[in-house]
C-alpha cells in the first residue's frame, strides 16, 4: 500500500513540477542545459524547455478511431494537426472540431500537395491504405499507417516495400504496443527470464457490441460498415486482434509457423459476412501455441492476455499485469516485497512500469540478486495511443533531421551511407513498430483471418514474410 | 624588440610555408560518412552525463609529401612554426543526442537551446598550427602533433590547443583523435541549474570532449 501512495506522490510531484526536467532526474538524466545571461533568472535558474520539435501533421480519414487519435494528438504539443482529409463532410466537420486550427480536405491528393503537412496519419478504412501510403511517400511525408497495414497481401507487401525503400522518411505502422511504456516492461521481464521457459499464451478480446455503425442513408452505411465486409475486411482478427497478435509474435520471438482458424456468426445476423465469433491457434517454432479468441457476443473478461512459462504466468489485463509463480520457481528476490492480489484461487504479484529505479530505491532497498524491479500497481494514465503517436512524432524529427544532418555534412550521393546512418541512429528512436514488424503482424493477421473463414490450418511459407 | 623580431620570423615563416603549399599539389582528404565519433562528458551532483554524435565533416589538405612521406619530415606546413595544413571540421548540434534511456529527444532541445543552435546549427574548429610532437614511428603511424585552433560554439569563438593523434589507415585513410577538456563558461554555455520538484541539480563547468575523425584522400590540383 505504502509502495502505491509513493508512487502517487512522485506522480504529483512531477505534474505539479511541470518540468520535464523532473521525468528526467528521475529516469536518471541529467539535461545538459546550459545557460547564458539572458536564460537565467536572479535565483540562477535555466528558463530552457525541455521540448521535443513539433512535427505537423495531416490526418487522412476523420472516422471514429482518427477522432481519438486526433484528440490524443491535441495532448502532444508537438504533433500540432495542420490539415485533416475526408470524403465524408460531415466526419471533416466534426473532426475540425477536435484540430481547429487545421486546413479541411476532400481529397487526399490536395493534402499531400500541402507543402506545411510534415506527416500524415492515414487512418481511413484498411482496405485504402495503399494508395494513400504510396502517395504519401511520393509527396515526401512520414507515414502513420493504422492497422492493419492492408487487408491482402499484395497491399501490405507493396506499403512494407514503399517504407522500406524511402528510408529517408519515417513510416510507422499503427500497432501501439510496442510504444506502450507497460507492454515494454513486460517485454523485458519476460526477457529476464522470469516465467522460466515459455510454453504457450492466451489471449482474447470480447466484448458485447454490434460493431455497426449508424448512418444517415443506405449508401452511407455500406461505406461506413466496411468492417462488416467480408470481401474488404479482415474482421476481428485483423481489426482487433492483430494487435495482440503482434504482442505474440514480439513476446515470443517468432515468427508463426501455422494458423488454424475457426468463426462463427451467432448473434449479428443484419446481412454481416464477417464472423462474430472467431478463434484461432497460432503455432510457432519450438512447439509453442497461441490460442487466440474474439468475440463480440459476450463481454466476459474482456480483453486480456496470458503467456505462460515453466516457472510463472504473465497476466495482462486493463494495462496492468501480474505474475503467477509455481510453487517450485525459483526465488527471484523482490517478488517477498511485490504487492499481490487475489484471483480466484491463485496470488497475482503486480507487474507494472510505473516505477522508476530511484522511486523503487526510496520504497525498499532492491534484493540482492534482484532480476526486476518491484513496479507500480498504478495502471498507467498515458495510453497506448499516445505512447505510439509520441514515438511516431519524434522519431520523424529524427530521421528528417538525421537525413538533413548527413547530407548538410557530406553531400548527397551515397545513399547507402546514409542509410547505414539512419539505421545506426535507430537506437536513439522511441520504441514504434516500423514496417518489418508491422508486415510481419499484417501477414500473420491476414493469414489467421483467411484461416478463419475457411475454417482451416495455413501453413505459412517463410517467402510470404520477405518484403522486396 | 627581440621579440618583434622573433614574431616576425615566426610571421614570415608562416606566409611562406603557405606560399609553398599554395604553390605545390596538395593532398585532400575529405570527412566520411563513416567511423568518425564524437562524445562529451560531463559531471553533475547526480551522476555524469554523456552526449554522442557520429557527424563530423570537413577536410584536411596539407602538401602531397604527406601522403608519400611517413616522416613528415618534408611537409613544410607541419615542420613550421605557426604553420598549419589547412583544415576545418563542424558538427551540427543535432546530431548530438543525450545517451539517456528516456526523454532523449527533450534533452537535445535543452542542448540545441542552450547552444543557441538556431543561430549556431554547428561547432566549428579551424586549425591554426600544427606542429609534430616527439618522433615519428618509421611506421608513420601513429603520430601525435600539437595544435591549436579556433573552437566556434553557441555564437562565440576561442582558441584552444589540443594533442592530435593521426593514424594512417591500411586503405589510405587517416584517423584523427584527441581529447580536450574545456570549460563551458568560456562559450558563455553556464552550468546548467534546473529547479526541479526533488532539488537542484548542480553540474560541473568542464566538460570532456573526444573524437575520431575519419578522412579519406581526394587529390586536388592548384
Amino acid at each position: 500500500m505504502k509502495q502505491s501512495h509513493l508512487s502517487e506522490v512522485n506522480r504529483r510531484e512531477f505534474l505539479a513540477g511541470g518540468s520535464f526536467a523532473t521525468l528526467m532526474m528521475l529516469m536518471g538524466g541529467v539535461p545538459l542545459n546550459a545557460a547564458d545571461e539572458k536564460a537565467t533568472n536572479a535565483e540562477g535558474v535555466t528558463s530552457y524547455k525541455a521540448k521535443s520539435v513539433p512535427v505537423k501533421v495531416g490526418v487522412i480519414g476523420c472516422g471514429v478511431w482518427a477522432r481519438d487519435i486526433l484528440k490524443t494528438l491535441s495532448l502532444l504539443p508537438h504533433g500540432p494537426v495542420v490539415a485533416i482529409c475526408d470524403t465524408y463532410p460531415a466526419f471533416l466537420k466534426r473532426a475540425g472540431n477536435l484540430a481547429p486550427n487545421a486546413k479541411h480536405y476532400g481529397d487526399y491528393n490536395e493534402l499531400l500537395a500541402d507543402k506545411n503537412v510534415e506527416a500524415v496519419i492515414v487512418a481511413t478504412p484498411s482496405h485504402l491504405h495503399k494508395d494513400l501510403v504510396l502517395a504519401a511517400f511520393k509527396a515526401g511525408k512520414h507515414v502513420y499507417c493504422e492497422a492493419p497495414m492492408g487487408t491482402t497481401m499484395d497491399d501490405a507487401r507493396a506499403i512494407a516495400a514503399a517504407a522500406k525503400n524511402n528510408f529517408k522518411l519515417n513510416f510507422q505502422a499503427g500497432l501501439q504496443s510496442r510504444s506502450d511504456k507497460q507492454i515494454i516492461n513486460l517485454e523485458k521481464f519476460i526477457r529476464s527470464g522470469a516465467p522460466g521457459k515459455l510454453i504457450k499464451g492466451r489471449q482474447q478480446f470480447q466484448k458485447k457490441q454490434s460493431w455497426r455503425l449508424a448512418s444517415p442513408n443506405p449508401d452511407r452505411e455500406k461505406e461506413i460498415n466496411w468492417r462488416l465486409d467480408k470481401d474488404i475486411s479482415l474482421g476481428l482478427i485483423g481489426e482487433i486482434g492483430i494487435h495482440q497478435i503482434d504482442v505474440a509474435n514480439w513476446f515470443l520471438a517468432n515468427l508463426p509457423l501455422s494458423v488454424s482458424g475457426f468463426g462463427s456468426l451467432l448473434q449479428w445476423k443484419d446481412g454481416r459476412t464477417v464472423p462474430d465469433n472467431v478463434t484461432v491457434r497460432i503455432e510457432y517454432p519450438g512447439g509453442i501455441f497461441l490460442n487466440y479468441e474474439a468475440t463480440i457476443d459476450n463481454s466476459f473478461e474482456s480483453e486480456m492476455g496470458v503467456f505462460y512459462g515453466t516457472d510463472a504466468a504473465i497476466m495482462m489485463r486493463d494495462r496492468r499485469a501480474w505474475m503467477f509463480k509455481e510453487v517450485d520457481a525459483p526465488l527471484l528476490g523482490w517478488e517477498v516485497y511485490g504487492k499481490k492480489e487475489a484471483f480466484y484461487k491463485d496470488s497475482g504479484i503486480v507487474l507494472g512500469a510505473g516505477a522508476t529505479a530511484q522511486t523503487a530505491q526510496e520504497k525498499k532497498p532492491a534484493a540482492p540478486g534482484a532480476t526486476a524491479a518491484p513496479a507500480s500497481d498504478v495502471a498507467d494514465e498515458v495510453s497506448a495511443l499516445q505512447y505510439a503517436l509520441d514515438s511516431f512524432l519524434v522519431n520523424s524529427h529524427l530521421v528528417a533531421a538525421g537525413v538533413k544532418d548527413f547530407i548538410d555534412t557530406y553531400g548527397e550521393g551515397d545513399d547507402q551511407a546514409l542509410k547505414d546512418y539512419l539505421k545506426d541512429q535507430e537506437k536513439n528512436y522511441l520504441p514504434a513498430v516500423g514496417w518489418k514488424e508491422g508486415f510481419e503482424s499484417v501477414v500473420t493477421a491476414i493469414k489467421a483471418h483467411e484461416a478463419v473463414m475457411k475454417g482451416e490450418k495455413i501453413v505459412f511459407d517463410k517467402a510470404w514474410f520477405n518484403v522486396a | 624588440m627581440k621579440l618583434t623580431h622573433w614574431t616576425l620570423n615566426l610571421t614570415a615563416a608562416a606566409v611562406l610555408a603557405s606560399l609553398a603549399l599554395l604553390a605545390q599539389d596538395t593532398l585532400r582528404y575529405n570527412a566520411q560518412p563513416r567511423g568518425s565519433k564524437v562524445t562529451i562528458n560531463g559531471t553533475s551532483n547526480i551522476h555524469d552525463w554523456e552526449v554522442e554524435g557520429e557527424v563530423i565533416g570537413g577536410y584536411f589538405e596539407v602538401e602531397s609529401a604527406f601522403g608519400t612521406d611517413k616522416s613528415l619530415k618534408s611537409v613544410t606546413s607541419l615542420n613550421t612554426p605557426g604553420s598549419a595544413p589547412k583544415s576545418a571540421l563542424f558538427i551540427p548540434i543535432t546530431s548530438l543526442k543525450s545517451q539517456v534511456a528516456i526523454g532523449r529527444d527533450k534533452m537535445d532541445s535543452v542542448m540545441q537551446q542552450a547552444m543557441k543552435a538556431d543561430d549556431n546549427p554547428q561547432i566549428r574548429y579551424k586549425l591554426t598550427e600544427m606542429t609534430i610532437k616527439g618522433t615519428v614511428p618509421d611506421s608513420g603511424t601513429p603520430v601525435k602533433f600539437d595544435t591549436k585552433g579556433d573552437l566556434a560554439m553557441s555564437g562565440m569563438t576561442n582558441k584552444i590547443d589540443m594533442e592530435v593523434t593521426m593514424e594512417r589507415m591500411d586503405d589510405g585513410k587517416i584517423k584523427f583523435s584527441g581529447t580536450k577538456v574545456l570549460d563551458m563558461t568560456g562559450w558563455k554555455i553556464e552550468p546548467p541549474a534546473p529547479k526541479l520538484a526533488l532539488g537542484m541539480i548542480h553540474t560541473g563547468k568542464e566538460v570532456t570532449i573526444k573524437f575520431e575523425w575519419l578522412l579519406a584522400p581526394r587529390h586536388v590540383n592548384k
